[in-house]
């Protein structure tokens, strides 16, 4: 039954996650060893972190579920290593960290990757300014974006830094009628006690 | 987004609601946005043939149904009409957003291995999509606005007989899909104040008694809704 | 089918020698759908013509809509393009498509990738063939009749313990072969309005030719062997391309038809607003092969500075120490050749700073800032400047 599911054009899609008993709580406390690397932080509220993974080096926080709300940490991307893990290597592959690459290029990786993996179909890069991620120099950025998936408008902020040759990236990504203001306030707390 | 599932391995009926939340009859006017209503058929293969007939008579069936429902509590319901607003895209925005809002809560709600600990308090219904929902001019004077979805395909004989035979040999086959959401928004708010999200819905939309049945299914658990007698046959 | 198929090859052949007017099939106006099935796929295209109509990837632009339309009502002719809507669909991939009420959707990646108003009008008219003949309605009947023998076959399969696979192979090859004689059908007729509409003929199988081309650099751009032929694959639903191109020359040849105006111009003015747009959601898709391949089909008539630009993108993007210094240069050209947009002084001064070369890196990067003072990057790029 599976072979023919696949071969033939069946329009119903199957999307139920299976029940994965992985989303655990994030309480208002120090959080070390995020994305399982050198990051930590501490939340002023409750957050969730969910078990599911987009990669070996991601860890995903929401509040209302990642398609409303979502805080992405990238934890020492190395060089030649992609954001996610990637959908279809063969054909689609995603743009890797590039050795001696700077702040500036680091929106441009991400968009590049969102393009690829999340079908996203237009991105702006609005603004980008030096800032610091756990002590060391980087950049903070905003965008707003539209994938193809749900054509939802998103928004984004996020702060990068390369250190010692890995990419350091935390970005928060809302729905920008409504969720996107919602807790931009509680991530901002958050990015300020980033450290590594 | 549609599920073909076998029916036991996930959601059944759901129904969310905001604590303490009431209607009170009479007292508010209710925006019936554009209904995502869509009626096919599902070919023995599970191709999906949309047919416009049904739809169309789903349309209208649906459609008084609501608002003979919504009369019975003396509520108004008045269809969505963009007029000369111009606010089609915003408010497919907020259709999408609602979308968005909707599975997040049956991911990460309604699925019991997969709650957000943080929703998982019982009683809790925190949901909603933003009160910028009030500033549209096409929903000036009313209350809420009612999101609607429904989505059947109804089996062709070849398909059931196909479920059946497949039971015999252990080749799980589903036969039909019917499913439907409902959210009540308050549009002062932007607040989900209740969602009912059906994965295995009874009822033949296609005509009118099976419209109303299919309404009351939608509409159970709707704040401050008078519990109806059971109907023949009516789903639980 | 294959009679069918024979008897419109006939008929072009026949009357490559009469007048433009008798090319074509009679058109009735004003086709309603009337049976069960045809309501059905009317009633969904209906559907999504509102959600196109209110979609943020929709590109409202009037006069590239009109010149769109123009291209189809100079094909097809006034009296069949009259009540057809275009909409341009922000996709970066080469696709277009016609609902059976009338709704033709283009992507913006076929507007990249078409080198001439001949290959547009290929291409619409294609696809207008396939509502003229009405094939979403047969081929859907067509997938509906095989995919239920294929479902009954694996539950027999599944009661009797037989491997039916070879069986089922069999019935779904059968249903996409059909479609393929549909694409060649609509190939057929689609050259048809080409030839009456007075295009060069020769752009019909040359759409083939570009997309083959762009594959194979895909492929070799991500280090893979590029495909040795293009046969009929087993569940490729169009024919395969170079068979495509094989038959429109063919036909072409007889039309004999070289020298004609392609409107390559008309077409670059009316695109040209999109194109920066257009080029660089194409270079960050990451296929450097391919993206190489499309520059170089558009710089057929010369490197203008839009197109030095987006290479010298391309290159800085993929990012190893030798495309760096390649980049460099392509940034240069496109200045020399009279692009102003600041951002290439920005992207110049990155290549710069990265090349080990910080003091023109710099330099670069302050003529950014002196020509765009209020840069939403102003900052960021300060502090490039300051290391």
């Amino acid at each position: 039954m599976k072979k023919i599911t696949a071969l033939i054009a069946v329009t119903s899609i199957l999307s139920c996650e299976p029940a994965l008993a992985g989303n655990s709580l994030v309480s208002p406390t120090a959080q070390t060893g995020i994305a399982k690397s050198s990051l930590s932080a501490t939340p002023d509220g409750e957050w969730n972190r969910l078990g599911r993974r987009d990669g070996k080096f991601v860890e995903l926080w929401t509040k209302d579920g990642d398609s409303l709300n979502k805080v992405s940490f990238f934890g020492g991307v190395p060089v030649g290593e992609a954001l996610f893990k990637e959908v279809d290597k063969k054909n689609r592959p995603l743009p890797k960290v590039s050795d001696g690459m700077l702040i500036t290029d680091i929106p441009t990786l991400l968009e590049s990757s969102y393009r690829i993996q999340f079908d996203v179909r237009t991105m702006t890069i609005e603004s980008q300014e030096p800032a610091t991620l756990g002590g060391h120099p980087g950049l903070r950025f905003a965008y707003t974006f539209v994938s193809g998936n749900d054509e939802v408008e998103r928004k984004g902020e996020a702060f990068g830094a390369v250190v010692k040759g890995k990419l350091y990236l935390v970005s928060y990504e809302a729905p920008s009628i409504y969720f996107f203001d919602k807790d931009l306030p509680a991530f901002r707390h958050l990015a300020s006690t980033l450290k590594m | 987004m549609a599920l073909a599932i076998s029916t036991t391995a996930l959601a059944q009926e759901k129904t969310g609601a905001k604590a303490g939340f009431t209607l009170k009859p009479g007292t508010v006017r209710i925006i019936l946005m554009r209904p995502a209503i869509s009626v096919g058929s599902q070919s023995t293969g599970g191709m999906r043939e949309p047919n416009a007939d049904w739809t169309n008579q789903a349309i209208e069936n649906l459609t008084a149904a609501l608002k003979r429902t919504q009369g019975k509590l003396g509520n108004e319901v008045a269809l969505y009409d963009e007029g000369v607003s111009g606010e089609g895209a915003l408010t497919s925005q907020y259709a999408n957003l609602f979308g968005a809002v909707s599975n997040s809560v049956i991911e990460y709600q309604f699925f019991a291995g997969n709650r957000l600990p943080t929703k998982k308090r019982s009683k809790e219904f925190d949901w909603g999509v933003g009160p910028g929902l009030s500033q549209l001019k096409s929903l000036e004077g009313a209350d809420y606005a009612l999101f609607i979805h429904t989505r059947d395909d109804y089996g062709s004989t070849g398909r059931k007989m196909l479920q059946i035979v497949g039971l015999l040999a252990g080749v799980g086959v589903t036969s039909g899909i019917h499913q439907g959401d409902a959210g009540l928004v308050d549009l002062k708010t932007g607040e989900l104040v209740w969602l009912n999200a059906d994965r295995a819905m009874g009822g033949d939309v296609r005509t009118p008694e099976g419209a109303e049945k299919r309404v009351a299914q939608l509409l159970e658990g709707f704040p401050g809704k008078p519990v109806d007698p059971a109907a023949p046959g009516a789903k639980k | 089918m294959r009679k069918r198929l024979l008897a419109a090859v006939a008929l072009v052949a026949a009357t490559a020698g009469v007048k433009a007017a008798d090319l074509l099939p009679p058109f009735t106006v004003g086709y309603e759908p009337t049976n069960v099935d045809e309501r059905g796929l009317w009633m969904d295209s209906d559907n999504r013509e509102r959600q196109i109509r209110d979609s943020k990837l929709t590109v409202h632009d009037e006069e590239l809509n009109r010149y769109l339309t123009g291209v189809l009502c100079r094909t097809v002719g006034a009296e069949r393009c009259r009540g057809v809507r275009i909409y341009v669909m922000q996709v970066p991939a080469f696709n277009a498509s016609m609902s059976p009420n009338g709704m033709m959707e283009v992507w913006t990646g076929l507007l990249l990738r078409v080198q001439s108003e001949a290959e547009l009008a290929t291409i619409l008219g294609h696809e207008f063939a396939h509502f003229e003949l009405r094939h979403s309605l047969d081929g859907f009947k067509q997938q509906r009749r095989s995919t239920n023998a294929g479902a009954w076959l694996a539950v027999l399969g599944g009661l009797s313990n037989t491997n039916t696979s070879g069986l089922q192979l069999s019935v779904i090859a059968s249903s996409f072969k059909y479609n393929r004689d549909q694409e060649q059908a609509a190939d057929l007729l689609g050259f048809r309005y080409l030839a009456a509409a007075g295009y060069p003929t020769s752009a019909a199988p040359d759409v083939w030719r570009h997309v083959m081309a762009e594959q194979d650099a895909t492929a070799v751009g991500h280090g893979r062997r590029p495909k040795p032929e293009y046969q009929d694959g087993f569940f490729n639903t169009h024919p395969a391309s170079a068979r495509r191109a094989i038959y429109l020359e063919a036909e072409s040849k007889k039309i004999g038809d070289t020298g004609k105006d392609d409107g390559a111009a008309r077409l670059r003015a009316a695109i040209a607003p999109h194109l920066p747009e257009w080029l660089d959601a194409q270079v960050k898709l990451n296929d450097f092969g391919g993206t190489e391949y499309i520059l170089e089909q558009l710089a057929g008539n010369g490197w203008s500075g839009d197109l030095l630009y987006a290479r010298g993108e391309l290159y800085r993007l993929r990012g190893n120490p030798r495309d760096l210094a390649t980049s460099i240069d392509f940034y240069k050209g496109a200045i020399a050749a009279g692009y102003r947009q600041p951002q290439v002084q920005r992207n110049l001064g990155m290549a710069l700073l990265r090349s080990g070369r910080p003091a023109d890196g710099k330099s670069a990067l302050g003529e950014y800032l002196r020509l765009l003072p209020g840069a939403n990057d102003a900052k960021a790029i300060q502090a490039l400047m300051a290391n």
